[in-house]
């Protein structure tokens, strides 16, 4: 019972008059991680990347300010980035080796908890809005390929053409991978324009996560990163923090990076930030995996952090903090 | 008690699946033919590590021993989705470097356990699935078998009845899920694998937990090797196989109390029922469900051997 109760009086005595105030609203989003070489990055492209974040970061914000739930707002982010062919997810989404963009998304709901995922879908115009369905509308977590298409039929998802996906600045990547003969796990430069993501927290303190790619360059069919695996891309528990995040996936599956950040939060009782960083520049590190992660917890506290050159990144809050980054040095 | 089971050097855990599976209904000849295929699956796992095999190479013998036995949900004998065919997950996971390969949604694969083990050793993925995944087994050699192959009658029935809306015959008892194995080898090497059909009359496309790394299926190296059964979608959302992990790791608790935190009060806080078998670093063997019975056996090289289900 006093183990209990004494947490709260603590919490009571510290934030005096503020404990009766709303949580604080905060976004923060990702475009990827990735060698992005700042001296192949034009004015013109930063600036273009630069509006897709504000567009993505604002439209969720929107949802947090009119009230919305911080599963609302990252879905708007996500999907806004989704529609947006500068990033890897949606439309503009990488090829895989056939030449077919093979999309992967996932979102969870810090509050319950609850999941939805599909992995390997062709012809979903958002992918993230699938996701939500399989979360809202079945019993399932995960749907894969036909049966996640035949399920989004069933629920009156309008299906595109797999041709909606591709855009040109794709198939020159794809056609340079094959002439490597590789399966580069960092996309051919100029461009870290990778998995997007977003987390958030609303007014009644709810976390949660989404994330969607088109995964990697080249890839082998039916090959499905960490994106949609809850626990490894995707994360969110209102007792400890929502993650989303963004690298090499196959590191981030085998780790659970997103599983293990809140995991550290809340065993090891280490900061949002030290949690981060111990997972991102210690334990992935260590493993080889190159990556970034957003993070978030119920106080607001944030975390944007990366091993990669840079990580597209952005986020807004109730205090009026509103910030949009490339490199490391914020800019 | 516990030093004795410290000088284990070797042991292994197998699971056919953990469910509500009412003792009468269970007749005398089922019981028997789980019997010997349980027994079969634990004594090829522990040949493989008697004579100072891997941890990896055991649980992928059990395992595929199982996929085999038309009697479990893997494999032969799967459950069948809504439209009547087998589609087949597995995971496989080494504790040494924890790497990992898993398939989902496979239809021609004989044994899923063995193309997931080949994603880990031939691909830099973790996670392939339905056609590409088969493409990949094409691409390293493996022969695909017709999704007839898989289906038996008893699961034909089990599907029937499922869509008719009635109490599934006792005949098929549903409690015959997913298999798996954990090993601890001689050299100190965990490893994981699970193999399942999933659920009768599932939607096409659906992945439950024990291809997912984390919550199916597990291994580190030092900290436990976890193969699970069950409501899969609880699993997937309590991230299972790693909350274990993680709570021996960054908690101290023992395996024993990690299990039992995570089955009868993390999973039945969400609404989810199922089973486990773990190992850990020691060798120390954990079988715990929260349903009314689990297929398993457990073997270690300090001469323990048993085989149960409720």
């Amino acid at each position: 019972m006093s183990r209990r109760t004494l947490p709260w009086l603590c919490l009571l005595l510290a934030a005096g008059p503020l404990a009766a105030e709303p949580h604080p609203l905060v976004i923060v989003i990702h475009g990827g991680a990735g060698v992005i070489e700042p001296s192949r990055m034009t004015a013109e492209r930063a600036a273009s990347y630069r509006a897709g974040l504000a567009a993505a970061l604002d439209a969720g914000y929107a949802v947090l300010e009119r009230g919305g739930s911080s599963l609302d707002a990252v879905s708007a982010a996500v999907r806004t980035m989704e529609d947006d062919p500068q990033f890897n997810a949606g439309r503009g989404a990488v090829l895989n080796h056939d030449g077919i963009a093979e999309l992967d998304a996932a979102l969870m709901d810090g509050n319950g908890p609850r999941a939805g995922a599909v992995a390997a879908v062709h012809h979903v115009k958002n992918p993230i809005e699938l996701a939500r369905l399989v979360m809202d509308k079945s019993p399932h977590v995960l749907l894969v390929g036909a049966g996640a298409e035949e399920f989004a039929l069933e629920q009156g998802v309008t299906l595109v053409p797999e041709s909606y996906f591709v855009v040109p600045q794709r198939l020159k990547e794809l056609e340079e991978a094959r002439r490597a003969r590789t399966v580069p796990m960092r996309p051919p430069v100029p461009q870290g324009t990778g998995t997007v993501g977003a987390v958030a927290l609303d007014r009644a303190g709810n976390l949660a996560a989404a994330t969607s790619t088109g995964g990697l360059t080249n890839k082998h069919a039916g090959r499905v990163g960490d994106s949609p695996i809850i626990g490894a891309g995707t994360y969110a528990d209102d007792r400890t923090c929502a993650v989303s995040g963004t690298g090499e996936g196959e590191y981030f599956m085998r780790q659970l990076v997103a599983y293990d950040i809140c995991a550290l939060v809340d065993y090891r009782h280490l900061s949002l930030a030290e949690a981060v960083h111990q997972e991102i520049h210690e334990k992935l590190q260590r493993t080889g995996g190159e990556g970034g992660v957003i993070a978030l917890d119920p106080r607001g506290n944030f975390a944007m952090d990366f091993n990669s050159a840079g990580m597209f990144r952005g986020m807004r809050d109730s205090s009026g903090h509103r910030v949009i980054a490339m490199y490391r040095d914020a800019q | 008690m516990s030093r004795g089971e410290t000088r284990s050097v070797y042991a292994i855990a197998i699971h056919g699946g953990a469910g509500a599976l009412p003792r009468a209904a269970l007749s005398g000849e089922r019981e028997q033919r789980c019997r010997a295929g349980l027994s079969a699956a634990l004594d090829g796992g522990y040949a493989v590590l008697e004579r100072g095999g891997s941890s990896l190479d055991a649980v992928v013998a059990a395992v595929r021993i199982l996929e085999d036995d038309p009697s479990f949900n893997a494999g032969r004998g799967a459950a069948l989705t809504r439209e009547g065919a087998a589609e087949l997950d597995a995971a496989v996971m080494d504790g040494r470097q924890q790497r990992a390969g898993a398939v989902a949604s496979v239809r021609h694969v004989r044994n899923p356990v063995e193309l997931a083990r080949r994603v880990m050793e031939k691909s830099r993925h973790v996670l392939l699935v339905g056609a590409g995944a088969e493409e990949f087994a094409l691409e390293e050699g493996f022969q695909l078998v017709p999704n007839h192959y898989f289906r038996i009658a008893e699961r034909q029935r089990q599907l029937e009845s499922e869509q008719r809306g009635e109490p599934v015959p006792d005949l098929v008892p549903p409690g015959t899920g997913t298999v798996g194995a954990v090993a601890r080898d001689a050299a100190g090497n965990l490893a994981a694998a699970t193999s399942t059909g999933g659920l009768t009359n599932k939607r096409p496309g659906r992945v439950g937990d024990s291809p997912i790394i984390g919550a199916g299926t597990y291994a580190k190296n030092g900290v436990c090797a976890v193969s699970a059964t069950g409501h899969g979608e609880y699993f997937i959302r309590a991230v299972a196989a790693h909350h274990v992990c993680a709570a021996v790791e960054h908690r101290g608790l023992t395996l024993e109390q990690a299990v039992h935190e995570l089955l009868h009060q993390v999973l039945r806080g969400l609404g989810g029922d199922g089973g486990l078998i773990a190992v850990d670093r020691d060798g120390r063997l954990v079988l715990d469900f929260s349903t009314e019975g689990m297929y398993r056996g457990a073997r270690d090289s300090s001469g323990r051997r048993e085989l149960s289900i409720y």
